[in-house]
């Protein structure tokens, strides 16, 4: 049987990839692996450190709670093609260093890059 | 500690940090509680100075953590490795702030010039002041300069400064 604390981290990472849509707590125990005892006590442990939000909900005539996540995961997603984030002239770039963010080529070719992908989505749509 | 990150993140980190040879060092690290750098050259194929490298670039962003032993025989010091993924976050939110420094700066320069091109493909954009001095010829290719419209541009930045500041909470 898997610790008390491995569940309590499983869970709380099924349900931070849940977002906005949640997830019901009947539903988390069962992808789990856990029993409902075992899984209601640690969602309202999870509720308690302010990690979740716990919401009421009448699901086929049982009542059962929608499992919300207080916070969103931790993602690079939004920054990980910038070329910023792996450049090796980073030291160097700044308004009085040898490179600047203003005349950066690879910025530019990465800005470019995003402007093309956008008229394309628009195109597309 | 309980921590909001997922294994896809701390790949793609690891990535950053070091491509492919890095994220084998981290799903090590991760089986492992404590490990020496010599055990993950052992076990990655990977060469040790390599290893090293890498680890000390993961130690720079606290993402791994060292504690130093001695070798009773040799009495060389043995250092044990262990990964710190309640550190990723933070590692994350830094990178964050960075980046949007940096977009943040090219923005207002984005929005407080003009740009002239030739019409290129490689050649740079020339901004008004430059441009003017040079007579609208393209120093690279002689070609006459016309004015370059940036405001898809300054668009896509203000978007991602916008979402950066978002995910950052400011």
């Amino acid at each position: 049987m898997p610790k008390r604390s491995d569940l309590e981290h499983k869970a709380l990472q099924f349900i931070a990839n849940t977002s906005d849509k949640g997830v019901l707590q009947s539903d988390l125990w069962r992808k789990l692996d856990a029993s409902s005892r075992e899984g209601s006590r640690i969602s309202i442990k999870l509720e308690n450190k302010g990690l979740i939000r716990r919401q009421r909900e009448l699901f086929e005539g049982r009542w059962t709670y929608r499992l919300f996540p207080k916070r969103k995961p931790a993602s690079i997603n939004s920054i990980i093609d910038c070329p910023c984030l792996t450049c090796s002239e980073s030291i160097r770039c700044g308004a009085y260093g040898a490179m600047s963010p203003n005349d950066c080529e690879r910025l530019t070719e990465w800005l470019i890059h995003l402007t093309r992908e956008e008229g394309e989505e628009q195109g597309d749509s | 500690m309980l921590t909001l990150v997922d294994d896809e993140t701390l790949v793609k980190v690891a990535e950053v940090l070091g491509q492919e040879e890095a994220i084998q060092i981290i799903y090590t690290l991760k089986d492992a509680d404590e490990i020496t750098d010599d055990q993950i050259a052992n076990k990655t194929g990977i060469r040790l100075n390599s290893v090293r490298k890498i680890l000390y670039r993961l130690y720079d962003h606290s993402l791994v953590s060292l504690r130093r032993s001695r070798d009773q025989n040799t009495g060389w010091f043995i250092f044990h490795w262990k990964l710190q993924p309640d550190q990723l976050e933070g590692f994350i939110m830094n990178q964050k702030r960075y980046v949007l420094q940096k977009l943040d700066a090219r923005l207002s320069y984005e929005k407080n010039h003009d740009f002239y091109h030739c019409g290129t493909p490689g050649c740079k954009r020339i901004p008004f002041e430059d441009a003017m001095e040079l007579l609208f010829q393209c120093p690279t290719c002689d070609k006459p300069m016309m004015h370059s419209d940036n405001h898809k541009m300054v668009t896509i930045l203000s978007q991602k400064v916008d979402q950066l500041r978002k995910e950052l909470g400011e």
